[in-house]
């Protein structure tokens, strides 16, 4: 479904993505790992059209998207959260919601009414209907990341790039998610790569791991592998957990 | 069993008549408003003209001329506020679209023969095809980039109209542009441009209203919040920004083609001035962030302010009309419509109750 091959971004003189090539099988979920500035969110960016790599290609379900413009890569069915939750603070839950549903492919064919209802469903499989009218900005994080999930999720997408859902949850909440993630997964047939760094959390819901160092792939096998590996060790799980 | 029952409800009525149930939504934004405002501003002359004379000094024939302008700063105004909403930057330059209509209008009129109502769709056409190649500039160029190049386009054609004053005629401007009416009563001839240019700004503010509440309106007002969020979700921004920024252009430039068939002439260096363009500025500051209906509430207090002032403080007039509205922008900052939505909030798109099968 989607493969990333040689994909190399600069900034400046910092390489902040090097090299890194994978391949992802539709309805698989692969968690994303790596210790902070490894290069996963800019990977993320890359894939969904945020950052144009130097060089490298990206192919998703057999069509060169490289150059492809973002909007045009979220049509296809790329969707994506953000590791802070931006969302348009001054729009309702619903709001928020209904304009991923207009963007979707299907979304030219639908009114604003028809949006409405269907936005209200993607709230609902998130438990968040009741929350349509607040405001954005009066949300606590968990609702937040909820949201966000619908909103990505209102898409339609076939892949769906998460960053950092727990960030800034308790243990309960991120617990909530990490089940609704894999809910959705199995409900909507959804193909999905997981940026995260709740260890606990993403080794028992993932098939997949790769690890990001210093913009390198240095592991790309099962969580029970990788958690084995001493460079992954080293560079990030730490002793401790293992 | 009798023919019609009415049935009041809470923010609707529902008829039943001859069989049939109709149910009329009674609240506010759909109706009601639009039509009280729309009868305000039809009997505004005509109460104006029989109350307020003598008011502060001001003649009616001048009172008259100060709707007329608060009509213009709504022409203006009103799509000066879609755009800024539909490319989500703030434009320094409608002023420049206002002379481009306004030019347009004059020298084909002059030099061609053309009646106002060809000279009309030129306007238009001239301005959006003016827009059209301008328009990237609002995918290219943000911040005090885009403030700047919007800011220089206006006096880049203040010094044309010099450098070219045989074609642009510099502060004499383009005499002999054919009025739009003459009936030979001053009085009449200025209440019925007065109806002329309502007609105008009712005609803009249907149609931009009808695009804040469609699809594309929705879509603008993600833009306008956050390009990029707009961009992961699916919407071509650069699509919305260049259509936008092409029709308010045209749509800004018709405000030009009214002044020169009004004034029966157009002269650029006057319309082209600052003091202008920060008229139009608070017209849409003053009016309330992205609200359409509050702009013509601001036109019309700036225009009234203006003339008053004029008539009461002389040479002073320009310095106390502006601190009058400093003040206004310190203690309004959501500005007019700011005051409404606070009394009266309504969300943007109509709440739907949700019933579980």
């Amino acid at each position: 479904m989607l493969e990333v091959s040689n994909l190399t971004k600069r900034f400046g003189g910092v390489i902040a993505v090097n090299e890194v090539s994978f391949e992802v099988e539709k309805g698989e979920i692969i968690g994303l790992i790596g210790p902070n500035g490894a290069g996963k969110s800019t990977l993320v960016n890359l894939i969904s059209g945020f950052y144009l790599p130097d060089s490298g290609k990206i192919r998703f379900l057999g069509e060169d998207i490289t150059k492809k413009k973002m909007h045009e890569r979220a049509k296809m069915g790329i969707a994506r959260t953000f590791q802070n939750p931006r969302l348009i603070s001054n729009m309702t839950a619903i709001m928020n919601v209904m304009y991923a549903v207009l963007g979707s492919e299907r979304g030219s064919k639908l009114s604003l009414v028809e949006a409405y209802g269907e936005a209200a469903y993607y709230l609902d499989i998130f438990d968040m209907l009741k929350k349509r009218d607040v405001l954005v900005a009066d949300l606590p994080i968990y609702e937040l990341r909820l949201l966000e999930l619908a909103r990505a999720l209102a898409l339609k997408p076939k892949i769906l790039l998460i960053d950092e859902a727990m960030a800034g949850l308790n243990p309960a909440e991120a617990e909530r998610v990490s089940k609704l993630i894999n809910r959705i997964r199995e409900e909507f047939d959804l193909t999905i790569i997981w940026i995260e760094h709740v260890l606990k959390i993403i080794m028992r819901s993932v098939e997949r791991i790769l690890v990001m160092h210093y913009g390198k792939l240095i592991a790309d096998d099962t969580p029970e592998k990788v958690v084995r590996m001493p460079e992954v060790v080293e560079a990030y799980i730490g002793e401790e957990v293992v | 069993m009798s023919i019609l029952k009415l049935e009041p409800r809470r923010g609707r009525m529902i008829i039943h008549a001859f069989g049939r149930k109709y149910d009329w939504i009674i609240e506010p934004r759909y109706w009601r408003n639009p039509i009280i405002g729309v009868i305000t501003l039809l009997a505004l002359p005509l109460l104006m003209y029989f109350f307020a004379t003598g008011v502060f000094g001001i003649r009616p024939v001048a009172l008259l001329s100060a709707l007329i302008f608060a009509n213009i700063l709504a022409m203006i105004g009103t799509p000066l506020v879609l755009q800024i909403i539909g490319t989500g930057r703030v434009s320094f330059g409608p002023h420049f679209f206002v002379a481009v209509g306004g030019y347009t209008a004059a020298l084909l009129s002059k030099n061609y023969g053309f009646s106002p109502a060809l000279t009309l769709p030129a306007s238009f056409f001239m301005g959006a095809l003016i827009g059209l190649g301008l328009s990237p500039i609002t995918i290219i160029s943000r911040g005090i980039y885009f403030v700047l190049i919007t800011l220089l386009l206006p006096f880049i054609l203040w010094e044309l109209t010099y450098w070219r004053s045989d074609v642009f005629g510099a502060e004499t401007g383009i005499p002999g542009v054919p009025l739009l009416i003459f009936t030979g009563d001053v009085v009449l001839d200025i209440m019925i441009y007065y109806y002329v240019s309502i007609a105008m700004v009712l005609i803009l503010l249907f149609f931009t209203d009808r695009v804040m509440r469609s699809r594309y309106g929705f879509m603008m007002g993600v833009i306008n919040e956050d390009e990029e969020v707009a961009l992961s979700y699916g919407i071509d921004v650069a699509k919305i920004k260049v259509i936008t920024f092409t029709l308010t252009s045209g749509a800004i430039a018709v405000a030009g083609w009214f002044l020169a068939h009004y004034q029966g002439s157009f002269t650029g260096p006057v319309w082209l001035q600052p003091s202008f363009l920060i008229l139009i500025l608070l017209t849409t500051t003053l009016g309330g962030k992205g609200a359409v209906y509050g702009v013509i509430a601001s036109a019309y207090f700036i225009a009234t302010l203006r003339e008053v002032t004029r008539t009461q403080f002389g040479e002073m007039s320009v310095v106390v009309l502006f601190i009058i509205l400093l003040i206004l922008l310190y203690i309004l900052p959501e500005g007019f419509w700011g005051l409404y939505r606070k009394r009266r909030y309504r969300e943007y798109v109509p709440s739907i109750r949700i019933r579980r099968a």
